[in-house]
């Protein structure tokens, strides 16, 4: 693993501030405890060498001074430390949201969107730990570190080798269990993120596993993959904490071989108490933030397997390159215009979903566009929105850029997923202000008169029946349609989940908006539909290559 | 004092039986295995205390020029100190960690038995009210989080505990006054270490899980919608959501730094005190029974110890994450199970469990005890208020395809979770001639087989999504009975069994989501199957084929095993498909849509 990633410093600012206010810091900090050592062991020796308690006075309370204040420093670094971990986590997920949008919905099918979300949340979390105990001890090696031996060396040549011998065993075995430690480290993040998509997994079909009976097989399964989990995380750790062991081990040795030298050194007067217990009490302040970094060190592991997940997202984004999103001059009124697909074809995983299809869809028509599963009519309206690439043209009144064509089309899908907020923030999607009269037009016109527009909507649309929440969707491109002047109405199986009561109305209300001036275009296999329209497109299966 | 502090007292002193305590007992490893973590914590600790003293009673000892003969004990001493603490340490380590995650193991399961009698309706967070992201943050994190208890909580804090005490029975027999000024330290330590963590750690701490909640909803949220953020031009206000989240989350957490921080300042300035008191006492007591190298000892134990001690800060901090982690499980999965989930029946005092009879039988009496008999059935969802539908009565019989109609919210699906005992009822709903809230739910699922609305598929290949039906299927089987739910040139042109139906069946229509399930409970073999609306989104002319496909498979068995169908939908049905019809309705039916809108906030806990 690498101790600090470059991408780190180029994706989020808020860690090079860090870096900056730590050097700082650490600074402080160093010389606060060589001068705490100092004073300590002078007071030690003033005592021993029979001064007055009113003598001593000063030097405890400069003593006392100098600890509160390496405690302050202490403390401004904490915070330093978790000021810039939030902030960095913001900037990655503030990144990793915008990079998301220009990598767009077709990047995002087929992968999971749980794993994204943990990735994105709870993972970046470990980064806390990366900030709080790793980043700082690195900070003070490099600080702290070579300061203490300078002052060692000025006071005690012998004592100053035994530590410069001492410390490269250090980034030896470093190397060493860190190029140990890598391979392993990748596994168990993978492990982790499996695990806790299983587990969701599990809950989430638990109805469906009770169905079958199954509920009680997947408490052993749970259990021997947790029990994998265990064996894969001791592997790393066994490995890990070897690192932080031989560091211990190496700065308590060096403590010892100080002691006894300057012991031996002492019985032969060749060196002062003074000067012996000042070494004493500095030695160890060499060795500790290097056996911080040790002891931290699958901590900050975790935290970088994190955020390396989220910097491939935003090297992929970066690769994405797009032109600025140009919103164009909004639309003042609406202009009939008509959809017109030529030639296109959409592959999809490498098959061919549409095969060279052409028509026209009118303005002030009812067009149904109809097939069996598979014949790719949902494929067509992906392509028509920018989602997925195609070959051929599809124009809007003669406009074939993806953008005009996004912006001159109000789109229902057939998935249905709400947001969270209101039925009237749902309607009103992507509009500036909300026109609340238009709310309820929409909503009467998508045959849902009577419902609230205020109610409350939570996540991915739980609360409302499938054909609300379906019929919500239909209101929403509605009120895109009216209010931006979309010529474009696609509807995407919109009565699928509605009874034939319900379905009759919807009609009524598409029936409406094509009767004004809109190309309506419904994607639908039910009869009651097809029977309504005034033109009706039925697709084949398109030719398999 | 906080909430969360009051809560944390009240619950161990008052109500050792409280759920939350329950749930963290889950997470506490056995004695036997995680006492060794603890001994080998206090030896490396104790060690760590060892080397700063031998080395200073060492080298003031030596400047008083002894023969070196007299410092041969303490040079050992050192030495063995020095090696002791690194080695105990990494045993200490290992040993806790591998406690803990074999812990994790039974907790997971733990967790796991108690969801399971609650699936899916009693399942706070599940269906309705919280978001499906806060699920996840909850079970994932929450579970995940219980393992600190034994790792960052109990063990550090008895580490810490032993090693002062003795610590102080050390320097106290060296010094008694001494002894004394590092017991207040200490104590004092603890005290603001505590007050400190609940002042201002507190506060901030209970808003950061729900927050952390509330972004990974927002998340969740625009990673799922956003083809149609793209499509509205919306992805600016949802992006200033997602960030309004992480802000407010960012604001807590930078609130519960202070207090750590705030914490490790004040116990590195008490070190510093108690090390400068020890100096001012002895002193005075130099001379006075007080030799040079012991005055050293007790000046400089103070630093090693509060080097042991900082852990106990963040232990309790620890402890406050772990607790309210634990409470939330406690909350999702609730022990008191509400009255409109069923129970299992208690086992009979004398004599055999009753026993449904599926098995065909044979003569007069065959046809005289209906499979299903439902009696003025009526049933509710937990937590509202009203009936979904009341006053049922339907009779079924070997063989029957019975057509359950209603227009959408007049309570299909709850019709659906009673037969499969997902939902309690009141009335009479008799198996068989048993009633069925006498039996198991799994012996009443081994008769009725349910087609959910929505089918659960796995993040797994086709065959795992049928194989847990009927675990000894061949692949000949799979392929066969795929065939007959019109999918087998789909599984073909997916690549076989072995294609994946991606994540919560990404990668699968509706239609063959809804075949994918028919195929599984042909698999399973149920006598009785309840199908949810199977053709709600599946094309006309195969929907036909599919409705006629679910009607006939009672058919295609011969002989007297011959299977019940229940079909509940909205959609017309053939009249020369179905043997009965029932209408569904709702007494007190207000609005077309049926069940009220559940709100986010709402959920209250």
């Amino acid at each position: 693993m690498r101790p600090l990633d470059p991408r780190l410093l180029r994706y989020a600012a808020a860690a090079r501030t860090f870096f900056g206010v730590g050097v700082l810091l650490g600074i402080v900090k160093t010389i606060a405890t060589v001068a705490f050592c100092l004073v300590l062991s002078q007071a030690i020796v003033g005592a021993i060498a029979g001064r007055s308690f009113t003598e001593l006075l000063p030097d405890i309370m400069t003593l006392a001074g100098v600890g509160i204040l390496r405690a302050a420093t202490i403390w401004v670094m904490d915070v330093a430390s978790a000021r810039g971990a939030s902030v960095v986590k913001s900037q990655l997920r503030r990144r990793l949201v915008t990079g998301l949008a220009r990598l767009g919905p077709g990047w995002l099918n087929g992968r999971n969107r749980v794993d994204l979300v943990t990735t994105a949340g709870a993972g970046l979390d470990a980064l806390d730990g990366y900030f709080s105990l790793f980043l700082p001890q690195l900070i003070l090696t490099a600080i702290a570190t070579p300061l203490v031996i300078v002052v060692i060396f000025l006071e005690d040549v012998t004592s100053g080798i035994l530590v410069v011998i001492a410390l490269p065993l250090i980034p030896i075995f470093m190397i060493l269990i860190g190029l140990a430690t890598r391979a392993v480290q990748r596994r168990q993040w993978l492990v982790l993120a499996q695990l806790s998509s299983r587990f969701l997994d599990v809950v989430g079909g638990l109805a469906t596993l009770k169905i079958f009976g199954r509920q009680h097989r997947q408490a052993a399964r749970i259990e021997s993959l947790t029990e994998s989990y265990r064996i894969e995380t001791m592997k790393v750790l066994r490995i890990s904490f070897l690192s932080g062991f031989t560091l211990e081990l190496i700065g308590s040795l060096s403590v010892a071989l100080v002691a006894v030298s300057v012991g031996l050194r002492l019985i032969d007067g060749s060196l002062g108490l003074a000067v012996g217990l000042f070494v004493l009490l500095l030695a160890p302040e060499a060795f500790l933030p290097l056996r911080q970094v040790g002891a931290n060190f699958h901590a900050a592991a975790d935290g970088i397997a994190a955020a390396e997940d989220i910097f491939e997202i935003l090297d992929a984004a970066q690769a994405v390159t797009r032109e600025a999103e140009a919103l164009g001059g909004r639309a003042t009124s609406l202009i009939r215009s008509e959809l017109r697909f030529t030639e296109v074809s959409v592959r999809h995983e490498g098959r061919v979903a549409v095969d060279r299809f052409s028509a026209v869809i009118r303005p002030g028509r009812l067009t149904v566009l109809a097939g069996p599963s598979g014949s790719g009519k949902s494929s067509l309206v992906a392509a028509l929105l920018g989602f997925v690439p195609f070959d051929g043209t599809i124009e809007i009144g003669g406009a074939a850029a993806v953008d005009d064509r996004r912006s001159r089309t109000a789109w229902a899908g057939q998935e249905a997923p709400l947001l969270e907020g209101t039925i009237a923030s749902n309607v009103a999607l992507g509009a500036l202000q909300p026109d609340v009269t238009l709310v309820r037009r929409a909503l009467a016109l998508a045959a849902l008169g009577s419902l609230d527009p205020e109610l409350p909507v939570s996540v991915t649309g739980s609360g409302l029946s499938g054909g609300q929440a379906a019929r919500v969707v239909a209101a929403r491109a509605i009120y895109r349609g009216i209010d931006r002047f979309c010529p474009v109405l696609v509807f995407d199986e919109p009565s699928a989940a509605l009874d034939s009561r319900a379905e009759a109305q919807l009609l009524r209300g598409l029936r409406r908006l094509a009767d004004e001036g809109h190309t309506v275009l419904v994607v639908s296999h039910r009869p009651a539909i097809i029977a309504a329209a005034d033109e009706n497109i039925e697709l084949g299966v398109a030719l398999r290559v | 004092m906080s909430d969360i502090t009051s809560d944390i007292t009240s619950d161990i002193r008052m109500n050792a039986d409280s759920p939350t305590v329950a749930v963290l007992r889950l997470a506490q490893p056995p004695l036997g295995r995680f006492m060794p973590g603890v001994f080998f914590g206090v030896i490396s600790a104790l060690s760590s205390v060892g080397l700063l003293a031998t080395s200073a009673w060492l080298i003031t000892r030596a400047a008083e020029h002894p023969p070196i003969l007299f410092l041969g004990a303490a040079i050992v001493g050192v030495r063995a100190f020095a090696l002791l603490r690194g080695s105990a340490r990494y045993v200490e380590r290992l040993s806790s960690h591998d406690a803990a995650f074999r812990q994790l193991s039974a907790l997971r399961v733990g967790i796991y038995r108690r969801l399971v009698p609650l699936a899916p309706d009693g399942l706070r967070g599940s269906a309705r009210g919280a978001g499906r992201g806060d699920l996840l943050a909850r079970l994932v994190n929450d579970v995940d989080e219980l393992q600190n208890m034994p790792l960052r909580v109990v063990q550090p804090l008895l580490v810490t505990v032993v090693t002062a005490v003795l610590s102080v029975v050390g320097v106290s027999i060296v010094l008694p006054s001494a002894g004394v000024a590092l017991a207040v330290a200490l104590l004092l330590a603890f005290g603001a270490a505590t007050l400190v963590q609940s002042a201002i750690a507190g506060r901030a701490e209970r808003s950061i899980a729900p927050l952390r909640g509330a972004l990974a909803d927002q998340l969740l949220d625009y990673v799922s919608n956003i083809d149609v953020l793209v499509a509205f031009d919306a992805l600016a206000g949802r992006i200033a959501r997602v960030e309004a989240a992480d802000h407010r989350l960012r604001v807590a957490t930078l609130a519960r730094a202070g207090g750590a921080g705030a914490t490790s300042a004040i116990l590195a300035a008490l070190a510093t005190l108690a090390s400068a008191a020890a100096l001012l006492v002895g002193v005075s007591a130099l001379g006075h029974g007080l030799e040079g190298p012991a005055l050293t000892v007790i000046a400089l134990i103070p630093l090693a110890v509060f080097e042991v001690v900082a852990s106990a800060p963040l232990a309790l901090g620890a402890f406050r994450q772990v607790y309210a982690s634990a409470r939330r499980v406690a909350d999702a999965t609730p022990t008191n199970i509400s009255r409109e989930i069923p129970t299992e029946p208690a086992a009979p005092r004398s004599g055999p469990a009753p026993q449904p009879s599926p098995a065909p039988q044979t003569g007069p009496r065959a046809e005289s005890v209906p499979v299903l008999q439902l009696t003025d059935v009526g049933a509710c969802w937990p937590g509202e208020s009203g009936t979904a539908f009341s006053g049922l009565n339907l009779s079924l019989r070997r063989g029957d395809r019975v057509v359950v109609e209603g227009v959408s919210g007049s309570g299909k699906t709850t019709l659906a979770h009673v037969l499969v005992r997902f939902l309690d009822y009141t009335g009479s709903y008799r198996i068989g001639g048993v009633e069925s809230r006498q039996l198991s739910g799994d012996s009443v699922r081994d008769i009725v087989g349910l087609c959910e609305q929505s089918p659960y598929l796995f993040d797994e290949d086709i065959r795992q999504n049928l194989l847990f039906a009927h675990d000894s299927a061949t692949d000949e089987q799979l392929v066969a009975v795929l065939a007959r739910v019109g999918l087998a040139d789909w599984m073909r042109e997916r690549g076989g069994l072995s294609a994946r139906v991606g994540d919560g069946g990404a990668l699968v229509s509706g239609g063959q989501a809804q075949r994918l399930a028919l195929a599984r409970a042909l698999l399973a073999n149920f006598p009785v199957i309840v199908f949810d609306e199977p053709t709600a989104n599946v094309d006309p002319e195969l929907a036909t084929q599919l409705m006629r496909d679910i009607l006939t498979v009672a058919g295609d068995d011969t002989g007297d095993d011959q299977r019940t169908v229940i079909v509940i939908s909205h959609t017309p049905i053939p009249a020369d498909l179905v043997s009965h019809r029932v209408r569904l309705e709702t007494p007190d039916w207000t609005f077309p849509e049926g069940p009220a809108i559940h709100t986010h906030t709402g959920d209250d806990r």
